[in-house]
Parts: C-alpha cells; structure tokens; sequence
C-alpha cells in the first residue's frame, strides 16, 4: 500500500540517462504503487500534443504500459510542460489534475501541486505565468504552427542560459515564501502539502495559524539521481535513486 | 599565463591557474585568442556580488558559443574577491564563454559535492592588476533589458583582449 509522487524530471532527448532510470523506475517499483503522481515538469520542455517525436512516443507508451498494468497515473503540468493536454493524457493513459488538487491519500488529504504558485517573491515570474497560463492565450498558443512554437520554446528557455551565479536575493526569491504557504495551508484547510519545483527536496513544518502543525513536502529533481516520495497510510519517505554506472 | 581585459573603464589583469583548472583555462584562453571578447559586454553586473561578461555583444546580442565543458569547481579555489570563475546554466557542466569576477567573498558559490547544487562555479584565475575597475564597473547603473536583469544601463564593453605567457 503505497503511493508514489514525482517531479521535475526534466525528460529530454538530451539525457538518455535520465530517460533510462526513469524507464526503470515505471517497470519496476512504481508498478507496485496504489498511484502514482506526477507533480509536473516531466518533460524539459513540451510544446504541443502533436509534437510527435520518437522520444515523446517511448515515454507515452512507457506510462501507457504503467496504466495499463492498473497503476492509475495523475498529472499536474510544471511551468515547463503545462501544455500537455487531453490528447498526450489520453494516449499515455493518465488523468490530467488542475494546477491545485487535493487528494486523498490514505484518509489525509493533501493539497498537491507543482509548486512555482508559492514562489510568490518572484513578482517578475508571477506576472509571466499570469500571461503565459492565460487560457485563451493558450488556446491561440495551440493554434500556431509547430515550427513557430519551437523557436518559441527556444528562445524562452535561452533566456535563463548562463544566468548562473545566482545572488542570495535571487535564490530566496526562487523558493516557496512562507506567506504563500501559509495561505495555501488556511485556504484548503489541510495539514499537508506535497510539491516539487524548487528542486530542493526537503520536509518542512510549518506552525499554522490553527495551532496544528503542517507538513510541506518538496520532492527532488532527476538531475544526478532519481527523486521519489514514498506515501502510506501511516508514514512516508523522500528518496533517491542512483543513476547505474553504465 | 595572463590575459589583460581592455575594458572602456580601463584594463583588468588576469592570472590564469592552468595547474588548477586546465579545461577551464584552455577555454578561456582558446576564446581569447580567437577575440571571440573583444567588443562583448559585461552585461550582467549585480553590486554586492559579481560582475559577468564574455557572453553578448551591445544591444545583448547573444554570441553563439562552442561546446560546454566539465566543472573543474572540486579545485575547491574558493570564489573570493578578485577571484574569476566560469558562468553557466544549472547545468553544473554547461559553461561555454560567459565568466564572472567576484567583487565580494561569495561563499555559497564555492564547490561543495558533486551534484546538482553542491558543484559550485570554477574558479580558474584572480585579478592582478585593475581590481579598481572592476569596482568601477561593479558601481555602474543598471536595469531590465528584455529578459534580463541586472544589465548595465550604459555598455561596459570589452574593446579586445590580449594574451601573455607566464615569464617564469
């Protein structure tokens, strides 16, 4: 009895690696779950179901064979792949959740989401998101051709290229604010809020205004291993798993 | 080895630490010789900080640069004041042209493990002469530019480069 959660995998044709431990991970223990969640940023980046690559066929058909086997799959789109739609979901057998969604998971529920939403000093990328998620630009973003959304894409991510060092400020302003959290914990009315994003897995408390105190768990990133959250009725673990050697 | 930066706020003289960081000082010094720098701009500049360049010419045109290379930072050479290390993406191995030259100790800069966050950024060299133009330019005027911030309102422009073997 145990569900699993990840994100931030960042697939790409890049990293045949990554792909390769994330394969693994579908054939083996995640077919052992009650669910898996995939709490976004899957891919590096996706810019359209009909962008039909090779690689995009594998990974469809590898969650296809995860689904089929009876492990239900749910997804909530990252800031890089929220143009998944209903057809990539279709096809690979997963259920597409809203950008918040709070779950049962064994009697708790619990507030999923991506987690960029509660980065919310990063007033520059508040406002983008808010024009980028705008769902009637969107839907004419769906409309252009492949080949301009590409370029689109392209150009998008060589805007963060070589941007690093960051400074201590804008580190800070990258992670969760406890204002954000705070709000997300009274609004919902829950105890536990599992996310990704911020590629820093951890387990924080948090002292609620309720006196009770909340559980706030960010899951890791595939970079140099795999990142899994392990749920069950009664605990939980946050774990990695090591890319193999050859 | 030492390479001179001929900036239009004056010369930055650089020692190189090709004992330390071999692949990083290779290419450094193979973008040098072929004045890949000269008429780039030091286009990210943040004052408590650093100051980054090497990678755009005026107007932020961005240069197309040759392949990454690998995180020489477990040198552990620390990313003190005066100190020049390699600029990059996450990608702890994705360095191409762009470095920077701190202006402060920054200590979280400095390699701690090798994974995504403990890699740190690859000190290759030190400022030995024109510290007080890097202060110069650290002090400049600065705001957005399209998608980036922190670029110098007015350009500060790497007019060229020149190379000199070490004497000894």
């Amino acid at each position: 009895m145990i569900t699993r959660f990840i994100s931030d995998l960042h697939l790409s044709p890049s990293r045949p690696d990554m792909t390769a431990l994330f394969v693994t991970f579908l054939r083996s223990e995640a077919r052992e779950s009650d669910a898996l969640y995939i709490l976004g940023d899957l891919f590096d980046y996706w810019i359209g179901d009909d962008d039909q690559t090779p690689f995009h066929r594998h990974i469809i058909q590898e969650l296809r064979q995860l689904t089929d086997s009876g492990v239900p799959c749910y997804f909530i789109a990252g800031n890089r792949d929220f143009l998944i739609g209903q057809r990539f979901a279709k096809k690979a057998g997963l259920t597409l959740l809203p950008e918040l969604f709070i779950a049962d998971i064994y009697g708790t529920p619990t507030l999923l989401l991506h987690g960029d939403t509660l980065c919310s000093d990063d007033i520059g990328y508040q406002r983008f998101r808010k024009v980028i998620r705008n769902p009637l630009l969107l839907g004419l973003a769906k409309r252009l051709p492949l080949k301009w959304r590409r370029g689109l894409a392209h150009k998008l991510r060589s805007g963060s290229k070589s941007n690093q060092p960051l400074s201590a400020e804008q580190l800070k302003k990258m992670d969760a604010t406890e204002v954000a959290v705070q709000d997300a914990f009274s609004r919902y009315n829950i105890k536990r809020i599992i996310h990704g994003h911020t590629h820093q897995p951890n387990v924080h408390e948090h002292q609620l205004a309720s006196g009770q105190i909340g559980t706030r768990i960010v899951l890791g990133d595939w970079y140099e291993q795999g990142s899994i959250l392990e749920v069950t009725a009664d605990t939980f673990i946050l774990r990695s798993e090591a890319l193999s050697s050859d | 080895m030492f390479v001179t930066l001929h900036t239009n706020h004056g010369d930055i003289r650089l020692q190189l630490f090709a004992d330390k960081a071999p692949e990083t000082v290779a290419n450094f010094l193979r973008y040098a010789e072929k004045n890949f720098y000269d008429n780039t701009i030091f286009h990210r500049v943040i004052s408590n900080f650093m100051i980054q360049g090497g990678g755009f010419e005026p107007g932020m045109e961005q240069k197309p640069t040759d392949a990454p290379i690998k995180n020489e930072a477990n040198n552990k050479l620390p990313n003190k004041r005066g100190a020049i290390a390699m600029a990059r993406t996450q990608d702890p191995h994705s360095a191409t042209c762009q470095f920077f030259i701190n202006v402060n100790d920054n200590d979280a800069l400095n390699f701690t493990a090798e994974n995504m966050h403990g890699w740190g950024y690859c000190v290759f060299g030190e400022v030995v002469e024109g510290l007080h133009v890097v202060d110069a330019i650290r002090d400049v005027k600065t705001g957005r530019s399209g998608y980036h911030s922190d670029v110098p309102v007015e350009d500060v422009i790497i007019e060229r480069t020149t190379v000199e073997a070490a004497a000894e």
